[in-house]
């Protein structure tokens, strides 16, 4: 049987905005993933513990706040010290593309920023990757 | 690969359990699992502890499931005891997808002492997930003390649950139905605690009498009927009192069923493998013809499966 793709989405910090987030969780529920729903105002660590409880195969992080470039390599060190490196990464909202190939040099998967198609988004994610330990 | 992750289960790494769970929850090397984790319903030898306590909280959407739930993790690790929470929640059954949304009501924390999966539950499964007596056992051989679950949001007839719980409590909210809802089958008769959520609501009371008049036509059973709200938060103490003064239910039942539904699985294995014999044709055909009565045929049947 196909197992269905897991994925933790979040939002990390002081950041209200959950209008995109949901979407994106509606869709990739639509496309047969389970979508574990982490919602607002999360520490990384917290994020960190989800997609270890979960046992994700992703995590997505939406953040509209302009802290990404503190946020996000926070996330992605303490996945790393919790043995979860082999976890993708994807990050979604207002990231200015001068920072965009420093968050992929970083080991984020893909940044899709406004006016990403939802198809897009599924089809990234159904993309095989590397079968995880 | 199964050996390696119990191996590490039994030392408490946190990422050997979720995988376990994972595998667990595709019905994946089921046997080898089972088979590695003690007798199946004994209580778990772990470290000389009692065994877990585990509670199923069942309700229709919207009654406030999660919610509660968060707030008794806190209750529970106040009192230095570990808390690990399965929450279902609904598969579609046309994408296969789904939407879990329940432990961002539970509050987010770091604390090594809480474990919250969520899982998908197909729908026609009794609004759980599958395998889920498996997974208890897991958890309880991680080392938790209690054990929460969280049904789907159905409401009516969740009666699975009472065969892996120790205790059933069942939500309702005021303004949720007149008092013939109450008379209906499965739904009180499977709670062993009930709780009136959102009480700080004007017509809480109502709801509550009117549900307690129900159960005083049924005799012989007394079951708690307690005002909680987590609004106003009150009531969880005595709440997580009433659940603790009641017994640890799940072993010898659900020992017994596990038990019988193997006895059936061996059965079925054994019809299946003489469909062809001459014996059973000619009994069909009696029976078709109306030479046999259908219960003594079944007897005949059962007789012949014996050995």
């Amino acid at each position: 049987m196909d197992q269905p793709i897991r994925i933790v989405l979040a939002k990390v910090g002081l950041d209200g905005h959950d209008r995109g987030i949901k979407v994106v969780a509606r869709a990739l529920r639509d496309a047969g993933m389970h979508v574990i729903y982490a919602g607002l105002w999360q520490t990384p660590e917290a994020v960190v513990r989800t997609v270890a409880d979960e046992d994700a195969d992703w995590l997505g992080l939406s953040l509209l706040s302009g802290a990404h470039m503190t946020l996000v390599p926070r996330v992605l060190d303490i996945l790393k010290q919790a043995d979860l490196a082999n976890v993708g990464v994807i990050v979604g909202g207002i990231i200015p593309e001068a920072d965009i190939p420093k968050l992929t040099a970083m080991g984020v998967a893909k940044i899709f920023g406004p006016g990403t198609s939802l198809d897009d988004i599924v089809a990234f994610l159904k993309t095989p990757r590397e079968h995880k330990p | 690969m199964i050996a390696g992750l119990l191996e590490r289960l039994r030392h408490g790494d946190r990422n050997a359990l979720a995988r376990l769970l994972s595998i667990t929850a595709r019905g994946e090397q089921l046997a080898d699992i089972q088979s590695a984790l003690a007798i199946p319903c004994e209580p778990s030898p772990v470290r000389g502890r009692s065994p877990s306590r585990v509670v199923a909280f069942t309700g229709s959407g919207g009654v406030g499931k999660s919610t509660l739930i968060g707030k008794l993790i806190n209750l529970v690790r106040n009192l230095g005891r570990k808390v690990a929470v399965l929450a279902c929640d609904p598969q579609s059954p046309l994408s296969g997808g789904a939407l879990l949304g329940d432990r961002f009501r539970m509050g987010s924390s770091t604390d090594d002492g809480v474990f919250i999966r969520s899982l998908a539950a197909q729908t026609g499964h009794g609004a759980i997930a599958d395998h889920l007596d498996v997974m208890i056992r897991l958890l309880e051989t991680f080392g938790f003390d209690a054990i929460f679950l969280e049904t789907v949001g159905a409401g009516q007839g969740d009666v699975e649950v009472r065969n892996l719980a120790d205790v059933v409590v069942l939500m309702l909210q005021p303004e949720s139905g007149d008092d013939v809802q109450w008379e209906k089958a499965g739904i009180l008769e499977c709670a062993d605690v009930i709780v009136v959520h959102k009480s700080d609501m004007p017509t809480a009371e109502q709801t509550a009498a009117q549900v307690r008049a129900a159960l005083d036509l049924s005799m012989g059973r007394s079951v708690p009927v307690l005002r909680v709200s987590t609004k106003a938060n009150q009531g969880h103490a005595e709440l997580w009192q009433a659940i603790e003064a009641l017994p640890l239910r799940r072993r010898p039942a659900s020992a017994a069923l596990l038990l019988f539904q193997m006895a059936v699985d061996t059965l079925r294995q054994r019809f299946e493998n003489r469909q062809q014999d001459a014996e059973l044709r000619k009994l069909v055909e009696a029976w078709q013809r109306g030479e046999v009565s259908t219960a003594s045929a079944v007897e005949t049947l059962v007789r012949s499966l014996e050995s």
